[in-house]
């Protein structure tokens, strides 16, 4: 006789991306405290924040980039390994390093990256990766000769060649010129109807919001307000933001 | 398997890429080698001492200060591009980074290894005849031990204050044995003597290399953890 | 264990292996017969070897902690290989000092590439690299890391290093013939020998259990520092 009322299958109620008390330490100085996220397929979560807030290292310890002092990582339910690196599949990170070769040329650096990720066809997805972020013409050129628009273009086609379900972007925004800005907004539009998880970590509360179903704003390490995309009125937000940074909200 | 070793491949292919392109560390390397040639020719005073008694422990030493001077700036070059936190935090596994890094490493002082020997040989009136590939071979073969601890270190120095002058402080205790061994074969390979009369020397080059490698391969992860 | 435990523990040591050590040196001084080649400064070799030994003890108990440190990163491990790591530095600089002195005396050269001498000054640098790299890096627990690598591929090398030196030896003709002990070791000076031996472990240990609870009260300091500031 079959389980009528059998539970529903685990893994689809599993958030995708968990962070539990998270925690990072610099010896005396506390730079994340006691963060807790919890995102479903399809969330994206923007956190704002002052500098020094912690927004980086929060990010670093969800892409597997530093360990933390004390919490966990999960992804769908599994904490992230430090010594099997195969769930590094599914995470894909834009960080504000870059992760470019000055002298590998755009289509080399996708296809050094490409091989650390051990993926098949790799010429059509370089074409296809290129294109999107619109640097087919520049595959050829060497990174170094970039302006930084288009290398940020290509660290964020670096952090989507291998299609991962998780993507972390840490201030994607930063120093972009219109057109740049204009190619981003779109991946980011396509990464949020397209199911994946997002975080993304930026200063720039109008794009952020635009993206957001999540929000959350990051004070001294914590999370100072946390809520959903539809507890935040796009004309006072600002000024919630700097109530909340102050300590006044 | 395969991915590992594509990892691996790509890690060595990307090194010597950049190298290709910048040739910063070539050049370093090959103006050291010449010139050290010379000042040793110039430091041996030779109506006391046959060039060639000398010319293996100066051979070696070379090797060993020039190739302190590429290995050491593996990691210095990582962080210029800012992109090595991109390599670990991609699947490929730490072990394969140390291995891929040190394989760069051990293509780029081999090729030096060779330039230092005919520098030597001309300067010094070296006649290697039949054993010259033997010659060849023992120095990869004591560059591979040098280069992988090396490489491990190098990792570590970067994460200091003191950087790359910690080096050699760190690693010239533990090349004590390439060094005995190795200037021993050269030596013996120069004066004419036959293969057979060096094989024990090989032998613990060889092991010294592979347990180089093998530590190192384990130990590198906790080095470039955060 | 509690601090006071340890600090009591290695009290006793310590006073244990001072009153050894006074017989010791009675035993070098006026018990144990002349060696009949070197003369009375033969004497510094109850001192000189053991002295040896136990940086070698000291060594190997740091790779061995410090193994264990990477795999469990538990801090206590960590002071602990740092604590043997120290006392090793200070013994190998006694025998370090004390070898060339005699050789001196006895034969005419402050250095010979002698196994033992030579295998302790370079651990002596490699104790050395331990505590530069320890010190050295902006973040403490990555600089915990690095000394423990250091450790280790230090402890890893030492079998390469003897045998490759005692190859070296055997090719070189050697100033004189280096039997420190002279042929055979007549039984008198193998008990002293074997007290040396027994004193200066038992001293190591006696500082190592100070010294550890030492750090684990400095330890215990910052925790409380911080904890009042947070």
């Amino acid at each position: 006789m079959p389980l009528a009322d059998a539970a529903p299958s685990p893994v689809a109620s599993l958030p995708v991306l968990e962070a539990r008390r998270l925690t990072r330490e610099y010896g005396p100085v506390v730079a994340v405290r006691d963060v807790d996220v919890s995102l479903e397929g399809g969330e994206f979560l923007v956190i704002f924040g002052p500098n020094g807030a912690g927004k980086s290292s929060l990010l670093g310890m969800l892409g597997g980039a530093m360990r933390p002092t004390s919490g966990q990582v999960l992804i769908r339910g599994r904490p992230i390994s430090f010594s099997d690196g195969a769930w590094r599949r599914r995470v894909g990170i834009l960080s504000h390093q870059g992760f470019l070769y000055a002298r590998l040329t755009a289509e080399e650096n996708l296809r050094f990256y490409g091989r650390l990720f051990g993926l098949d066809d790799l010429d059509d997805r370089i074409a296809q990766r290129l294109a999107r972020v619109g640097l087919t013409e520049r595959a050829g050129v060497q990174t170094r000769h970039l302006s930084h628009g288009m290398r940020q273009r290509l660290s964020l086609a670096r952090a989507l060649l291998h299609d991962p379900e998780v993507v972390l972007l840490d201030e994607p925004y930063t120093g972009l010129d219109p057109s740049a800005s204009g190619v981003l907004r779109e991946v980011l539009a396509e990464l949020r109807d397209g199911d994946r998880t997002v975080v993304m970590v930026t200063h720039n509360l109008r794009e952020g919001l635009d993206s957001a179903t999540r929000v959350a704003i990051q004070v001294a390490g914590r999370f100072a307000w946390q809520g959903s995309r539809g507890d935040v009125h796009d004309q006072s937000f600002e000024r919630h933001y700097h109530a909340v940074v102050e300590g006044r909200a | 398997m395969t991915t590992y070793l594509g990892q691996l491949r790509a890690i060595v292919w990307k090194d010597l890429l950049v190298e290709l392109r910048s040739r910063e560390r070539l050049t370093a390397m090959g103006a050291f080698a010449v010139l050290a040639g010379v000042l040793f020719a110039f430091s041996i005073d030779t109506t006391t001492t046959r060039p060639q008694d000398v010319a293996a422990g100066l051979i070696w030493m070379t090797l060993v200060f020039g190739g302190l001077l590429g290995v050491g700036r593996t990691f210095h070059l990582e962080a210029q591009d800012a992109a090595f936190q991109g390599i670990l935090t991609s699947p490929a596994p730490k072990d394969v980074v140390f291995l891929g890094k040190t394989l760069a490493n051990f293509a780029l002082l081999y090729v030096i290894s060779l330039l230092v020997l005919f520098v030597f040989a001309l300067f010094f009136g070296l006649e290697l005849g039949p054993n010259v590939g033997w010659v060849v071979f023992v120095l990869g073969l004591g560059s591979l031990g040098f280069v992988a601890l090396g490489t491990l270190f190098a990792a570590v120095s970067a994460g200091t204050t003191m950087g790359e002058t910690l080096l050699p402080i760190l690693i010239f205790p533990l090349l004590v044995p390439m060094v005995i061994y190795g200037v021993g074969a050269t030596g013996r390979l120069i004066a004419g003597r036959p293969f057979s009369e060096i094989e024990g020397n090989v032998r613990m080059l060889g092991a010294f290399a592979v347990a180089a490698l093998a530590v190192g391969a384990v130990l590198f992860r906790y080095v470039v953890e955060d | 264990m509690s601090t006071t435990g340890l600090r009591r523990g290695g009290l006793t040591l310590t006073l244990l292996g001072l009153a050894g050590l006074t017989g010791l040196y009675w035993m070098s001084f006026f018990w144990v017969s002349t060696e009949i080649n070197q003369g009375v400064v033969q004497r510094i070799f109850y001192v000189h070897v053991p002295a040896a030994w136990t940086s070698f003890l000291a060594f190997g108990i740091a790779a061995l902690l410090s193994g264990v440190y990477l795999w469990l990163r538990d801090p206590r491990l960590d002071r602990a290989a740092s604590c043997a790591a120290e006392g090793g530095l200070v013994f190998a600089t006694i025998m370090l000092t004390t070898g060339p002195l005699w050789g001196k005396i006895a034969w005419g050269t402050y250095w010979t590439w002698e196994p033992r001498l030579t295998l302790t000054l370079l651990l002596w640098f490699i104790f050395l690299g331990y505590f530069m790299v320890r010190n050295s890096t902006e973040d403490p627990e990555k600089g915990k890391r690095f000394a423990a690598v250091v450790a280790i591929v230090g402890a890893l090398d030492i079998p390469f290093i003897h045998l490759s030196v005692g190859w070296f030896r055997s090719l070189h003709p050697q100033p004189v013939v280096i039997k420190p002990e002279g042929p055979t070791l007549p039984g008198d000076m193998l008990a002293t020998l074997l007290t040396g031996f027994a004193v200066f472990t038992v001293l190591f240990f006696g500082l190592f259990l100070f010294r550890y609870a030492l750090e684990g009260l400095r330890a215990e300091v910052d925790v409380r520092a911080r904890r009042s500031t947070a």
